[in-house]
């Protein structure tokens, strides 16, 4: 229908995540009306994004030189290991700025529908990073879905016979949200990972 | 909880339909493919969020259009509440009640309940198990939407589980182990939880047959209704481990609620294989209001109640006896021609090609 090169376009852009055939079109035609040095600013940003970041070699979280900031950071805690899926949940522990730790980045969770096992995920790294720096506690901080709470049940049984302390983040109501409107799922986590206020 | 108006606009062959519904019995009538079980399955998809033939979303719009619109007020406890789906024929669907917008399923489900008598509900009574056991998980979720994903959890860890089953190709390694270990836990949790609630519906559910069989039954024979499951005595957990074996071996979860069935049985013998298809045709009605009267009672407030071109297989006996028993609450019947002798409605909308043809009140 349009010319080859804007269809090339069209359908790389539509294999990107969350973007379906017309979006795809919509972003095609902005990009043949914007000023061609902006398009060259993005494509050489990806560029460099692509050649200059690699993964941790000790967390796997991205990085631009072998060690990622976090690890690289002597400020940090090293007894305490966040366990997250991806990258991106980093970022997202890293905003709450309540966690003083160091992370560890699986590359997803077990899901045998998508062929993630054990072995593909980055277990036996974890295992190995806990002696040589002294690790006292694991937080498993996975998604709260069927895979996720299958990854962290995994993990726990592994971890806890070595004498680390196992935890769980917990899950339950959004702050600043009404009681009433919480699903009877959230709240039911959340009754049940209650805990004694003050006093102890 | 009657339905005050129905819009639908491009779903199936329904081009722009509007309705003011009151309560009472409504009547939809039209020839074979004039679109008034289309309607039906509109109203129902409301209630269950799919199509109550099975019918994939792209199905369910029209042809040529990009979207269907269903819109639906419902009363209930003398509010209104405005329910609004768009069914894309690509991309995802959107929900909104009230106006606002709901991301899940379960947020859209117990706003409109309703139970529904169709022409393949023999089924119920002659065939296989999964068909009775969507009888009781549909009746779990229109009884409390929480039991929604209890049954999607469900079929995911299953899933999952039968996947690693294949992957390990009939060998136990250690890996193997320790992740099933995983997916046991899980899969226990949320067996344990829906085979225990099958099992408390069953008890419901045993006195209302029982009560409906008294009326529309043709004999004597009495009906028996047991929930069957090899493990909830037990326990799934370790259900599981006795069985592991053997799943490794044949790939596939062999115990569980998946593998479990409703019983049953007329006169001492199961009414699959041992009951007259007249006998069948009764108890697969009393499968369907019984049904009915249970969610009635746990939700405090009658379901419309959808007879979708049963009369057509009944004969006039069991189908008056049957029109008897409908508690008062707001009815839809549908028939290709006309309704039988002795069945009466408040009005009657007649469907042609896709539209209302004409709209009446009963009697006038």
């Amino acid at each position: 229908m349009y010319a080859d090169a804007v269809q090339q376009v069209i359908d790389e852009l539509g294999r990107l995540p969350g973007i379906g055939p017309r979006s795809a079109q919509r972003l095609a035609f902005h990009l043949l009306e914007t000023d061609p040095t902006d398009v060259e600013r993005l494509t050489a940003a990806i560029v460099e994004m692509r050649s200059r970041v690699r993964f941790c070699t000790r967390c796997s979280n991205i990085s631009e030189d072998d060690l990622c900031t976090i690890c690289a950071d002597t400020r940090r805690e090293g007894s305490v290991l966040c366990v997250v899926e991806e990258p991106r949940d980093v970022v997202a522990v890293e905003r709450t700025a309540e966690f003083r730790g160091r992370y560890h980045v699986l590359g997803g969770s077990i899901s045998p529908i998508d062929g993630v096992g054990p072995d593909q995920l980055r277990i036996r790294e974890l295992l190995a990073r806990l002696e040589p720096e002294a690790v006292a506690e694991v937080i498993l901080a996975t998604n709260p879905n069927i895979e996720g709470e299958a990854t962290a049940m995994y993990l726990a049984r592994l971890l806890e016979p070595l004498g680390v302390e196992v935890t769980k983040i917990a899950s339950g109501l959004p702050v600043g949200g009404d009681l009433e409107y919480a699903d009877e799922l959230t709240l039911g986590r959340a009754l049940e990972g209650r805990r004694r206020l003050g006093g102890d | 909880m009657p339905v005050r108006r129905i819009s639908i606009v491009d779903f199936r062959n329904l081009v722009a339909v509007d309705l003011e519904l009151a309560e009472g019995r409504i009547a939809v009538i039209g020839d074979n493919g004039q679109g008034k079980t289309n309607l039906m399955e509109a109203l129902v998809w409301l209630t269950t969020a799919s199509s109550f033939r099975g019918a994939p979303t792209e199905a369910l719009v029209r042809e040529g259009a990009e979207h269907a619109i269903l819109r639906a007020e419902v009363e209930s406890e003398g509010r209104t509440t405005l329910l609004e789906v768009e069914l894309a024929a690509v991309g995802r669907n959107r929900m909104q009640v009230n106006r606002n917008r709901v991301s899940r399923v379960r947020d859209l489900l117990g706003h409109l309940v309703a139970t529904v008598f169709g022409p393949d509900d023999l089924a119920l009574v002659k065939g296989g198990p999964a068909g009775r056991r969507r009888y009781m998980d549909d009746l779990l979720i229109a009884s409390h939407p929480r039991h929604h994903s209890l049954v999607t959890d469900l079929e995911r860890i299953l899933r999952q589980r039968n996947t690693l089953l294949r992957q390990a190709g009939g060998r136990m390694t250690r890996e193997v182990e320790e992740t099933l270990d995983v997916w046991d836990d899980k899969l226990a949790g949320i067996g344990e939880e829906l085979g225990r609630a099958r099992r408390d519906l069953v008890v419901l559910l045993r006195p209302e047959l029982a009560d409906i069989l008294d009326v529309l039954g043709d004999g004597t024979r009495p009906a028996t209704m047991e929930y069957e499951s090899h493990w909830l005595d037990m326990g799934l957990g370790p259900a599981l481990v006795e069985a592991r074996r053997d799943d490794i071996r044949r790939g596939v979860t062999t115990v569980g609620p998946h593998r479990d069935d409703l019983c049953i049985g007329l006169g001492g013998m199961p009414s699959r294989t041992h009951a007259s298809q007249g006998e069948q045709r009764s108890l697969a009605l009393a499968l369907r209001l019984g049904g009915h009267r249970v969610l009635a009672e746990r939700l405090g407030v009658e379901p419309v109640i959808i007879l979708d071109d049963v009369f057509s297989e009944l004969d006039p006996g069991r189908a008056g006896r049957l029109v008897g028993l409908l508690p008062s609450t707001q009815v839809f019947v549908t028939a290709a021609g006309s309704l039988p002798e002795g069945i009466d409605v408040d009005r009657v909308i007649r469907i042609e090609a896709g539209s209302v043809a004409s709209d009446s009140e009963a009697g006038a």
